[in-house]
Order: structure tokens, then sequence, then C-alpha cells
């Protein structure tokens, strides 16, 4: 796994002081226009009504909760819901991804299951317009009784992020010594025990990464949520666009509702980084 | 399974107790996969299956079964040109936004490849917009550019400038911009990796040699890094032809159809249309044309990932 240090390739050793503060200077300015659309939402959010059109470009004057306390609670939104659909698509699409993930890719990589052939399919499948699988889902989800649950967009999101994880988590256990699991085999432990015994806490990490990945992406979900969703099952991503067309344009309401809806992906983009660059850098696509 | 049972009279107990394992361990195998196995069967290759059938039916949302109808879907695409129009405009899109996204992301992943101070801080900065929700984007972008609301506008016109972002004009340009602003990132992430996996010795015997700045980066720098800029490539690439989230929030694919990408035009066709067959005729061209390339793709981004996990 590849884990960024700070080791950086320059060409001249020593830069003076002066010049890396440049450096600070264009760098820090790319973070703010990068993040301006972020940033605008969260100033508009704690601006009152009146003030957001009339003052579109500074800092709120008089900061306000009220936008946060509409949409949590107090102005009957079903945002609270639509926070905890998504919350339970992207939990479950994890417990799920990993459950069949993990036994798989052990049977292909160690007890020689399928072979290279799968790891292939799965990059393959990773390349696919997941659009070609919208009208099939559909069908299937309506004959199935899946059409607007939870496990239904559960289903989907597995199937979005499977190839991502078996291809990690392949890599992942490649990364681990045969040896270790030959001398619990010596020692007449059987392929379950030893999986479970062992490499499964040496593939912790590993896992944890693919559990990221797999959390914001589903969180981040919209076109099957669109398709495969109506109203009992419908997360964030396609909440929050409600709001504009059920209830009038309410701006500040609006943008308090997408900054929440953001957090838990910022959350473990600031804090689990390292798994983050670590599993998109290793060939993943974003689906 | 390619295991071979070892079936002849046992020589000893050892080889007894060798062939029991390897049978174990190919039942093993099996229970193991079974749970993909299954996912897989209804979730990939049925679905690819009824996929393909129903681009040669008629099916509709109210006719969900579908009855046979030959190759209509796809003589009813050729002749309207809304396929050929939402085609061009997505390859335009993709090769403009890419283009500029790898220059840009490849720029910025030298510029951060050095110390200096609140490096950290900016780094993690710059990774935010890969993890907001490409659908909530959209609805931030609204918010900033809004004619009555956002700060763009009210930017411009303290400027002297009256532009109608979202004219027929202007939305394409501006669709192409808010997509960098997205996912220049994500090129500097994936180059930005690599750079650090970077054999410093090649560096330092450059230097040694007294090349400078810009003969070390294209004469060492460049095709050690190759695969990576392949991969960061493609992987932008396949997204950007299918673009849908950013660009459905924001435009729906107007004004007309002139932003209409072929997901949007798939999508619209299924459920604004009701016509389920032309979409799945649709989506089918999509694959197939998308299929020859897989195997070389996969090879290539495959044994950059291989590589750097080792």
């Amino acid at each position: 796994m590849t884990v960024i240090e700070d080791r950086p390739v320059t060409v001249r050793r020593r830069t003076p002081n002066r010049r890396r503060w440049l450096f600070t200077a264009i760098v820090g300015a790319i973070a703010l226009l990068v993040n301006v659309p972020l940033l605008n939402a969260i100033l508009v959010s704690f601006k009152p009504d009146g003030e957001i059109a009339a003052n579109p470009l500074g800092l709120p004057t008089a900061p306000t909760l009220d936008h946060y306390a509409n949409v949590l609670y107090a102005s009957g939104y079903d945002f609270p819901r639509f926070f905890a659909n998504s919350a339970m698509i992207a939990l479950g699409t994890v417990i799920v991804v990993l459950a069949i993930a993990v036994p798989a890719t052990y049977a292909i990589v160690r007890l020689g299951f399928g072979g290279r052939w799968i790891i292939n399919s799965a990059s393959g499948l990773r390349l696919l317009p997941a659009i070609f699988f919208v009208v099939p889902f559909f069908l299937l989800f309506t004959t199935l009784g899946l059409q607007d649950s939870i496990p239904g967009l559960i289903a989907a999101n597995t199937f979005l992020n499977l190839p991502l994880a078996i291809i990690l988590l392949a890599a992942g256990l490649r990364d681990i010594p045969n040896e270790i699991e030959e001398a619990a085999s010596v020692d007449g432990a059987n392929v379950y025990r030893t999986l479970w015994g062992i490499v499964l806490p040496i593939l912790a990490p590993t896992m944890v990464a693919v559990a990221v990945l797999v959390f914001i992406f589903s969180w981040n979900d919209y076109l099957f949520a669109l398709v495969l969703s109506t109203s009992n099952a419908t997360p964030v991503t396609l909440g929050a666009a409600n709001f504009i067309t059920s209830t009038g344009i309410r701006w500040g309401d609006i943008s308090a509702a997408s900054f929440l809806s953001t957090l838990p992906p910022l959350v473990f983009a600031v804090f689990a980084q390292r798994y983050l660059v670590s599993g998109l850098s290793a060939g993943a696509v974003k689906g | 399974m390619s295991t071979s049972l070892d079936t002849r009279p046992a020589l000893g107990t050892r080889k007894r107790a060798v062939a029991a394992r390897k049978r174990s361990r190919t039942i093993a195998a099996g229970v193991l996969s079974l749970p993909l196995i299954a996912f897989a069967a209804v979730f990939v290759v049925y679905p690819l299956i009824t996929g393909s059938m129903t681009a040669f039916q008629a099916s509709t949302l109210f006719d969900l079964a579908g009855t046979f109808n030959g190759i209509d879907n796809f003589t009813s695409l050729f002749t309207s040109d809304g396929f050929a129009k939402s085609a061009g405009f997505t390859v335009l899109f993709s090769a403009i936004v890419v283009t500029v996204e790898m220059v840009l992301g490849f720029g910025l992943a030298l510029l951060v490849n050095r110390r200096f101070p609140g490096k950290k801080v900016f780094f993690t900065m710059i990774l935010l917009p890969i993890m907001v929700a490409p659908a909530l984007l959209g609805i931030m972008f609204r918010l900033l550019l809004n004619g009555d609301i956002g700060a763009i506008p009210a930017l411009l016109q303290g400027l002297g400038m009256s532009v109608s972002l979202f004219s027929p004009d202007s939305v394409v340009p501006l669709l192409i911009v808010l997509d960098i602003l997205q996912w220049t990132p994500f090129t500097f992430l994936i180059i930005y990796a690599g750079l650090q996996s970077f054999p410093s010795e090649l560096l330092e015997a450059s230097a040694v040699d007294g090349a400078g700045y810009f003969r070390s980066l294209f004469s060492v720098i460049m095709p050690v890094l190759t695969p990576v800029l392949f991969a960061a490539f493609f992987l932008r690439a396949i997204d950007a032809l299918r673009t849908f989230d950013v660009i459905y929030v924001l435009t729906a694919g107007g004004p007309g159809t002139s932003t209409t990408t072929l997901s949007i035009y798939i999508y619209k066709a299924a459920f604004e249309s009701g016509d389920f067959g032309r979409a799945a005729a649709a989506a089918l061209i999509i694959l197939v044309c998308l299929i020859p390339f897989v195997p070389f793709i996969v090879k290539r981004i495959a044994s950059t990932g291989m590589e750097k996990t080792k």
C-alpha cells in the first residue's frame, strides 16, 4: 500500500526560506479556490434569510443557526430521515461488500479459485458505464420487490463497489507473506481458522481502507438512488436536491442541508486520509 | 477449480494427508467464493443479459415485459439526432476536461512536491472536492452561480460584467470550468502519489550530472512516471465519459439538449420518455464500443496498482 510520505522529489536540495513561503501562498490559494463552492455553502448556511440576497459576497454579519434548526427539526423537513437512510445504505454496503469480498478474494489469491481472470474481470467491470445497469436493475428490482428499499440500494451500491474492494484486497493479501499461513496449516489449523484468526488481523488495515472508500462512494451515489428510490429509501444526495423543488427556493436551508450531507465523507477525508490516498491511487475508479 | 486430486492408492499416510488437505482447500475455495458467485449471478450476469435483451425489445415504463422488435430501437437511435448529439457533446466535453485536468494536476503535483510551511493542511484541503458527493457539489454550484443570490454573478456584476452563466453560449464553458475545479484534485492525487514512489537515486544521479530542473523533469521524471500518468488519464477519461450527477443537477441536460451527456440521454430515454428499449439499446452501443479497450486498460492500470502495492 502506498503511504504518502513527506519525501519530496526535489532536484534542488536547499530552498531558501522566503521561497518556501511563496509555495505556501500559491498552494494555499489553489486549496481555497477548489473549495470555493463548499466554503460558499457554509457561509450562506449561517446567513439570515434577508442577508443571503443582500450580501452574497461577504461574511455573515449576523450569523444564525436557524437554517440548521429548520433542516434538523423545526420545519418538518424529511432531512433527518434522508440522513439516516444514507447512513444505513453506506454502512450496510460496507458490511455486505466486506462479507462477500474478503472470503472470495482469499479464495482467489491463496486457494487458486479462478485466478487472475476474476481480478481482471473485476477491474474490467469497474470500467463499464454504470448507466448500462440502470435499466436492467430497475426491471430486476421491480420484480424482486427491492424497488425503493434500503436493501435494494445496498445491493446496488455493493454492485458498484465490489470490483474496487476485490482489487484492493487482492493487493493487500499479496503483501502478506505466505509463510505465516503455511506455519498455521502445519500446526493443523484448517483454512477457515487460518483466514479468521491469522489473515484477517494482518489484513485489517486494507479492510479499513476498503471500508472508508466504500462508505464514501455509497454515501455519494446519486444515479442509482435517483432510479431505484422514490420516497422510503431516499438518501441525502437526492433529498438535498429535493429541497429546491418541494419548498420553493429556501437557499439558507438548502445550503445547511448540503453542508450537513457532505460532513461524513469530509470527516473521513480528514481523519482517514492515508487510506483514501492509498485506495484511490491503487488503480481505483470512482463509481 | 483446477486442483487435481491424487486418486491413486496411497503410498503412505503422509501422502494421504496431503491429498486430503488439498481436497479440503478446494472445497474451502468454493465455499468462500459462494457469496461472490451468487451475488455476481444475480446482480452482474443476469442484468447484463436482460439489459442486452431489452435493447431488442419494445419495452416501456408501462409495459416492462417487452416484446421483441428486432433492431427497431437502434434504427430509431440513429435516425433521430439526439443520441449522436449527446455522444458528440460527451466526447468533446471529456476530451477538453481530461486534457486540462491532466496538465493542471501534473503541474500542481510538481508544485506541492517539496517542503513548505502548511503543506499538510493544504494537501488535505485540495483533496476535499474528491470526497464531496457530485450531486451535492452540483447544488453548491447552483448556490454559487444563482443570478439572484450567487457570489459569482455578484462578483462579475461588481466588475461591471453582465454574463448570464446558464445561457446557451456560456453554459458549456461553465460546465467545463466546474468539472476542472472538481476533478483536478483527483489527477493531482494520483500523480502526486506516483511522484512519492519515485526512486530518488535517479534524481540524485541527474542532479550530480548537473541537469537543470526542466531537463530532469522531461528526461528523468516523465519516463518513469508514464504508467502513473496513463492510469490517471484513463481513470479520469472513463469517469468523464459517464458524467451524470453535476450536469444533471445543474442543467438537467439543457438548455434544449445542449449539455445532454450520454448518461443523461439514457436516463431521460428510460425514465422521462419511458422508452426502456431505446435506453437499453443506447447503453448497449456504449458498452460494445468500450469493451475492446477494457483488456488493454486493465492490463496497464492493474499492473500500476500492483507495483505500487508491493
